[in-house]
């Protein structure tokens, strides 16, 4: 009986783990990132803190992110925010103009991985008020 | 009837059931929020960015500063981060941040220390700390009274009082494990005065320092620790300055930090949050007041009051230190500007102390055990009270209750109401 109890507990750990590695929900997860909301126009977006991140399919090759500042620097210098994909830096993109929307094409290097889905990170050089707001990011696009 | 054994076993069923629908229902944000952050955050300074300071988790999520719910300031002189709270949460939360961790790296989930596991693990800590802390007050109560009188004791602090809600809806606060360590002094305490082995003076060494490390006002509680025996304390002084040394090398990290961090080896932050007034404590409002008062949310701890009477072997043991460390408790508590401490359901300075409680209602269920009508009538109090406490939880997690504040008009108007 006990051994039938092992056997089931490492069968439960495996499944877990193989499930845990690549689970589909991923899809959904986000860190640092508000709700969306909608500008006027029907531009949807949602507030970064100071680092936020989100997911996109692993075959994509090439991003556009939209994203605006909104509020600039205390220093005066242009809002900078780094991408990197499943941890390993891509890019800095500074944002001149806090009022516009910017929209970078950031290609994404070839997967290392066989899992469905790659994490987008952004890290964004200042944040402002109470809320801890980074900048605004508009919903990714990308060649399906 | 369960037993009061098996009385645990459904306890931890309907704390997980609530701690899922809380979080699934979006009842409440991600457990680690508000007290709960400040007392976390040395976990990811420590175990991911490698910075004792705390300067890298502001770095990475806020701009280089911790936003202000936080409350951790900058040290005037230094200008290093002060954490208003103690590294003892963090501790004892570490074994599930490091599952955390671990699952974080296989999931290939944001490793800054606030995405999905890690939040669970924080939230989940102090659901077993809850759990926790009822086993050992269930071992103490075991010892000294027969299961019945456990199992009524165990049902009315768990439900008649606030101490489920912060083991499930706010469990990332410090409460759940203070009331896990308070719970295990006096059962250790206990042990310890039976038979002074090395195992429970070591014990006793750790449950003290962790008290500290946890919340530095829990220190008042080590009282109970010489008022259990007064007469033996002598004979047992060698013993007790071991443990005393043991204790001081447990809580010299904490100590560090503070030195480290603003050049002396303790400090307060709290002054910077808020004021003391000693000389009008709101005592009224905070027992009585429609606010936050102790016994008019948890109208159950009224039997701990009539319990504190008899004269039971165990209470005579907990009742000097139990008065003490309440009137200080109260007092501090009624003498702080935040007296309500903030938003909370019922007043949760006193959550940590619902162990003493407990032992005072086990004393008076004892007493009225062979007396029927007694019996009947503090039996029907007991349940009234547990169904009213556990509806206006219900109603505090739906929103339907305020946060803080509530007047007499308003708990009026929403009496029993759940929309």
């Amino acid at each position: 009986m006990r051994r039938i109890l092992h056997a089931l507990a490492l069968i439960t750990l495996a499944g877990g783990a193989w499930y845990l590695y690549d689970p589909p929900w991923v899809a959904g997860v986000t860190s640092g990132l508000r709700d969306w909301e909608e500008d006027p126009p029907g531009t949807r977006f949602r507030w970064t803190n100071g680092h936020g991140s989100f997911y996109v399919p692993s075959d994509v090759g090439e991003l556009t992110l939209p994203m605006r500042a909104v509020f600039a620097s205390s220093d005066g210098k242009p809002v900078r925010v780094a991408l990197s994909v499943d941890g390993r830096w891509l890019t800095n993109i500074d944002l001149l103009n806090p009022a516009e929307w910017t929209y970078p094409r950031v290609p994404l290097p070839r997967r290392t991985s066989r899992r469905r889905y790659r994490r987008i990170d952004v890290r964004v050089s200042r944040v402002t008020g109470f809320y801890n707001l980074g900048v605004e990011l508009g919903e990714a696009q990308f060649p399906q | 009837m369960p037993t009061s054994k098996q009385f645990l076993w459904l306890v931890a069923l309907a704390a997980l059931t609530a701690y899922v629908a809380i979080y699934a229902r979006s009842l409440a944000s991600a457990p680690i929020r508000s007290d709960g952050y400040s007392y976390y955050v040395y976990l990811p300074a420590w175990f991911i960015h490698h910075d004792p300071t705390l300067q890298a988790v502001p770095d990475d999520c806020c701009g280089g500063s911790f936003p202000a719910f936080t409350s951790i300031v900058r040290w005037p002189g230094t200008k290093q981060w002060v954490d208003p709270h103690p590294i003892g949460v963090a501790i004892l939360t570490l074994p599930l941040f490091a599952l955390a961790q671990l699952l974080t790296w296989w999931t290939n989930l944001p490793p800054d220390g606030f995405s999905l596991y890690y939040q669970h693990a924080a939230g989940l800590s102090g659901l077993a700390a809850f759990l926790l802390g009822l086993w050992f007050l269930r071992r103490l109560l075991a010892r000294w009274f027969r299961d019945g009188v456990v199992l009524a004791t165990l049902a009315t602090i768990t439900l008649g009082t606030n101490l489920f809600h912060y083991g499930t809806f706010d469990s990332a606060f410090s409460h759940a494990f203070s009331f896990a360590l308070i719970a295990a002094l006096l059962d250790v305490t206990d042990r310890w005065w039976r038979e002074p082995d090395w195992i429970a003076s070591l014990q006793l060494a750790v449950v003290a320092a962790l008290l500290f490390l946890v919340r530095h006002p829990n220190i008042v509680y080590l009282i109970a620790v010489p008022l259990w025996n007064p007469s033996g304390v002598w004979a047992r002084r060698t013993t007790l300055l071991r443990i005393a040394a043991v204790s001081a090398l447990c809580v010299s990290p904490q100590l560090l930090i503070y030195y480290r961090a603003t050049g002396h080896w303790f400090v307060s932050v709290y002054g910077q949050l808020g004021r003391f007034d000693f000389r009008s404590p709101r005592l009224a409002a905070v027992l009585f007041g429609t606010q936050k008062g102790l016994f008019f949310w948890s109208p159950a701890l009224l039997l701990a009051v009539a319990g504190f009477f008899i004269s039971d072997p165990l209470a005579l043991r907990v009742r000097t230190a139990a008065l003490l460390c309440f009137a200080f408790t109260a007092y501090v508590i009624a003498s702080w500007s935040d007296w309500q401490f903030g938003g909370s359901f019922g007043h949760r300075g006193f959550t940590d102390s619902l162990a003493i409680a407990a032992v005072f209602i086990a004393g008076l269920f004892h007493w009225t055990a062979p007396r029927p009508r007694a019996r009947l009538a503090v039996g029907a109090a007991a349940a009234a009270a547990c169904v009213l406490t556990c509806a206006q939880m219900v109603q505090y997690w739906t929103g339907v209750l305020p946060i803080a504040d509530t007047t007499w008009t308003q708990y009026r108007e929403l009496f029993l109401r759940f929309r």
